[in-house]
């Protein structure tokens, strides 16, 4: 079986040309019409879509390894990676050194701050893969599914379903999160005046979904009854489900486990954090065209096999067939500017080679000295999410490999104003040896105490500590008559990591990773910023997949 | 997976290893489309290959990964290496150079791959003799060392390529590895046929 990792062997392995100066390669031709310094998933698709598009494309990375802030790599390597130094900022910008481009220093930005481990590390620490984005899924209806399929980089990679669904942590159990109506059916702890509830609910957010898509196909005339309200569509969404009767625990079902609200929507939170009752069905109406879209996918959720990292590789490798050059190991040490200072015109190796281009695109843990006057901007309200990762000795959910579970607000204890998202992983995903199983969390945080503190309260909630002899910790699931031993954390870190949106203008920033569950709103961000420098062409078309010689392939279970 | 009627078929990826110019594309596309391309650039356009090919009474279906010019600077992704059930390590008998990193190739196949990974080491371009630099007996002894089989090629004149194919065809049938268990689901373009049923489910 093939060893999971996504690090590329350190071995000095020179493939390409001869090297100029410190072994690094001579990139020939020397100008292109896009450079993208970093290889994150949006930096990738941004390739994929400029190669698709006949652009010239020079795509490097100053890891051995393809993903950026993206990646999956080793859990040797998680601690490194984490704690990677940001360089000094240079008071003024450099007086120009070439021939006719004034030179930019590039510097990186800190991303991740706060890491804090505990427990031993298990051995061999290369079985472990870490992805720096978890939690995170693909819904089988989502548009990274749809973009893999039209790219032709679903060729390259293999998924596992989220078999185990979701579950709902309530008043220190954990339950079923019904989801369809034939859960809702199935569903042994549910009362039948919930199950009645739900079930209307849910028909008539089916109804009002189909009147919909019937009215934009321009057939459904006169369907109107089906459809809810306009003025109830523009309500928070929490305001509509009182008004259908739904009880605190149907409610935290619907918001945190199906709508995948972040924020308290019972709160005294500002407006903008409630989510409308139009933005809770449009994630309503994904949730459930994914449940069944793949023949052989169980659920809602996908997984990439090996870890997210498989996503930028498989975009990296779509634009490689197009003809983009690949360089990894080729740190971008600053970029170059016309004279007058008003467009970038390049980039500068570590090599010290210059390369040409036209459009610069760069990985968002990248800044120049030209940031500060945004950056000051910018630091006034951060956006952080606060991440964690587990390995544990069992499932949560007894017979299931790969499970989600949402903490809704105050859940965990009073100050908890976001909802916690928990992803389970099992070895089938070759993340991690048989018998072992990852946990990913995550909360998007203002304080970032209480964040942590929310998240160690969801670890400590599912999980006992390894000292612990395990006969005296129990968890309730209420789906079952007995009691389950909780699983034993062998390992876990908890850290703050940085969100910054995506910028166009002279230089192209991408999107970091983000608090969503999916996604939505990074692929969103990066389609705007390929439509921001090429508005004419078409964002990765339906025919980009190349022709493949006596292609028949079949789906493998 | 898929079985044809009395025919048992085998699906195997195998990924091509060697030197921007060796000749890796021009090996494939004379294999799986009897055609060779004169100076041909830097691989393009191309991310697989698919071949099917009978030994005795089984079939053995190729799925063949170019590197789409991601080995130039040395950035193959460990996708490409992953599931590779064989590799050939391709390298120019005309360039010494080329040898060389067919040789850290290998190394690098042997630290990325998995153990059982049938490589084929093969020295392309045979039909230039009067240009040969790299001699037969130097790569085949490099080649029983390090448990590689060893056939000199040319794209060109078609020379030993059906032949190197077949001999990893023979190998993976002799080998008759279990199917990985740890094979997951690969999305396809199918995904309407289950649209009515799904909405029927939540209706």
């Amino acid at each position: 079986m093939a060893e999971a990792g996504a690090d590329s062997s350190n071995a000095a392995v020179d493939g390409g040309g001869g090297s100029v100066q410190n072994d690094y390669p001579t990139i020939d031709p020397t100008s292109f019409d896009v450079v993208l310094c970093g290889t994150g998933l949006p930096e990738s698709v941004l390739a994929a879509a400029c190669a698709a598009a006949g652009k010239t494309v020079l795509h490097v990375d100053p890891s051995p390894f393809y993903g950026s802030l993206y990646s999956s790599i080793q859990l040797s390597s998680l601690a490194s990676f984490l704690s990677r130094e940001a360089t000094p900022p240079t008071s003024t910008v450099a007086a120009a050194a070439s021939d006719w481009h004034t030179v930019v220093d590039l510097h990186r930005r800190i991303v991740y701050s706060e890491v804090e481990t505990s427990g031993a590390a298990p051995e061999p620490a290369r079985r472990f893969t870490i992805d720096l984005v978890g939690p995170r899924v693909l819904y089988c209806a989502d548009e990274a599914v749809d973009l893999l399929l039209r790219s032709g980089g679903s060729h390259h990679v293999e998924f596992k379903s989220v078999e185990g669904g979701s579950l709902l942590y309530w008043e220190g159990c954990l339950y079923p999160v019904p989801d369809s109506r034939q859960a809702i059916f199935k569903d042994t702890t549910l009362k039948l005046k919930e199950k009645n509830i739900l079930f209307r609910f849910f028909k008539l957010v089916q109804a009002h979904i189909a009147a919909a898509s019937a009215s934009a196909d321009e057939t459904g005339q006169g369907d109107a009854p089906a459809r809810i309200l306009e003025e109830d569509l523009d309500l928070p969404f929490v305001e509509f489900l009182k008004k259908q009767g739904l009880p605190p625990k149907m409610r935290a079902v619907v918001l945190y486990a199906i709508a995948m609200a972040d924020y308290n929507q019972d709160g005294a939170d500002p407006c903008e954090k409630l989510i409308t009752t139009r933005e809770g069905i449009d994630t309503i109406a994904l949730y459930s065209s994914s449940i069944g879209r793949f023949a052989n996918a169980e659920g809602t959720f996908i997984y990439p096999m090996y870890g997210h990292g498989e996503l930028p590789q498989a975009f990296c490798r779509c634009a490689a067939v197009k003809g983009a050059i690949y360089v990894l190991r080729m740190p971008v040490v600053a970029l170059l500017m016309d004279e007058e200072k008003k467009h970038f015109v390049g980039a500068r190796l570590v090599s010290g080679q210059d390369i040409l281009c036209q459009q610069l695109i760069i990985d968002p843990s990248y800044k120049t000295i030209l940031d500060v006057p945004f950056d000051g901007s910018d630091s006034h309200f951060p956006r952080k999410v606060v991440r964690g990762v587990c390995i544990i000795s069992k499932s949560v959910k007894q017979g299931s490999s790969n499970v989600l579970v949402i903490f809704p607000p105050k859940s965990l204890e009073e100050q908890q104003v976001t909802a916690v998202r928990l992803l389970q992983l099992s070895s089938n995903l070759a993340v991690c040896p048989p018998g072992m199983f990852m946990s990913y969390l995550s909360t998007p945080c203002t304080d970032v105490s209480v964040g942590k503190q929310c998240i160690k309260k969801a670890i400590d909630a599912l999980y006992s500590p390894q000292a612990s002899d395990g006969s005296e910790d129990h968890l309730e699931t209420a789906s079952e008559s007995t009691e389950d031993v909780k699983p034993t954390l062998i390992w876990s870190c908890v850290y703050v990591q940085e969100i910054t949106q995506g910028t166009a203008g002279p230089l192209l920033s991408c999107p970091m990773p983000d608090e969503y569950l999916d996604y939505r709103n990074i692929l969103g961000s990066t389609k705007k910023l390929f439509a921001s420098i090429y508005a004419d062409e078409e964002f990765l078309p339906k025919k980009s997949a190349p022709v493949y010689a006596n292609d028949d392939s079949d789906s493998a279970e | 997976m898929a079985a044809n009627a009395g025919n048992k078929i085998r699906n195997a990826k195998l990924v091509l290893l060697g030197d921007v110019g060796a000749g890796k594309s021009s090996l494939v596309l004379r294999f799986v489309k009897g055609q060779f391309v004169e100076f041909q650039e830097s691989t393009i356009g191309a991310a697989f290959f698919s071949q099917t090919l009978a030994v005795n009474d089984e079939t053995v279906k190729f799925e063949i990964w170019d590197t789409a010019g991601q080995e130039r600077y040395h950035s193959l992704a460990p996708m490409y290496y992953r599931g590779a059930a064989a590799a050939i390590v391709v390298y120019d008998i005309t360039n010494p150079a080329s040898f060389t990193r067919a040789k850290k190739w290998v190394q690098e196949l042997q630290a990325q791959g998995n153990q059982n990974t049938i490589v084929a080491l093969a020295g392309n371009k045979a039909d230039m003799l009067d240009a040969r630099q790299v001699p037969a007996e130097e790569a085949k002894a490099y080649a029983q060392e390090n448990g590689l089989f060893f056939m000199e090629t040319s794209a060109k004149t078609a020379i030993n390529v059906n032949d190197i194919f077949y001999e990893i065809a023979k190998k993976l049938l002799q080998g008759q590895q279990a199917p990985s268990p740890q094979a997951g689901m690969v999305l396809n373009q199918r995904p309407n046929e289950r649209t009515v049923s799904s909405s029927s489910c939540c209706s």
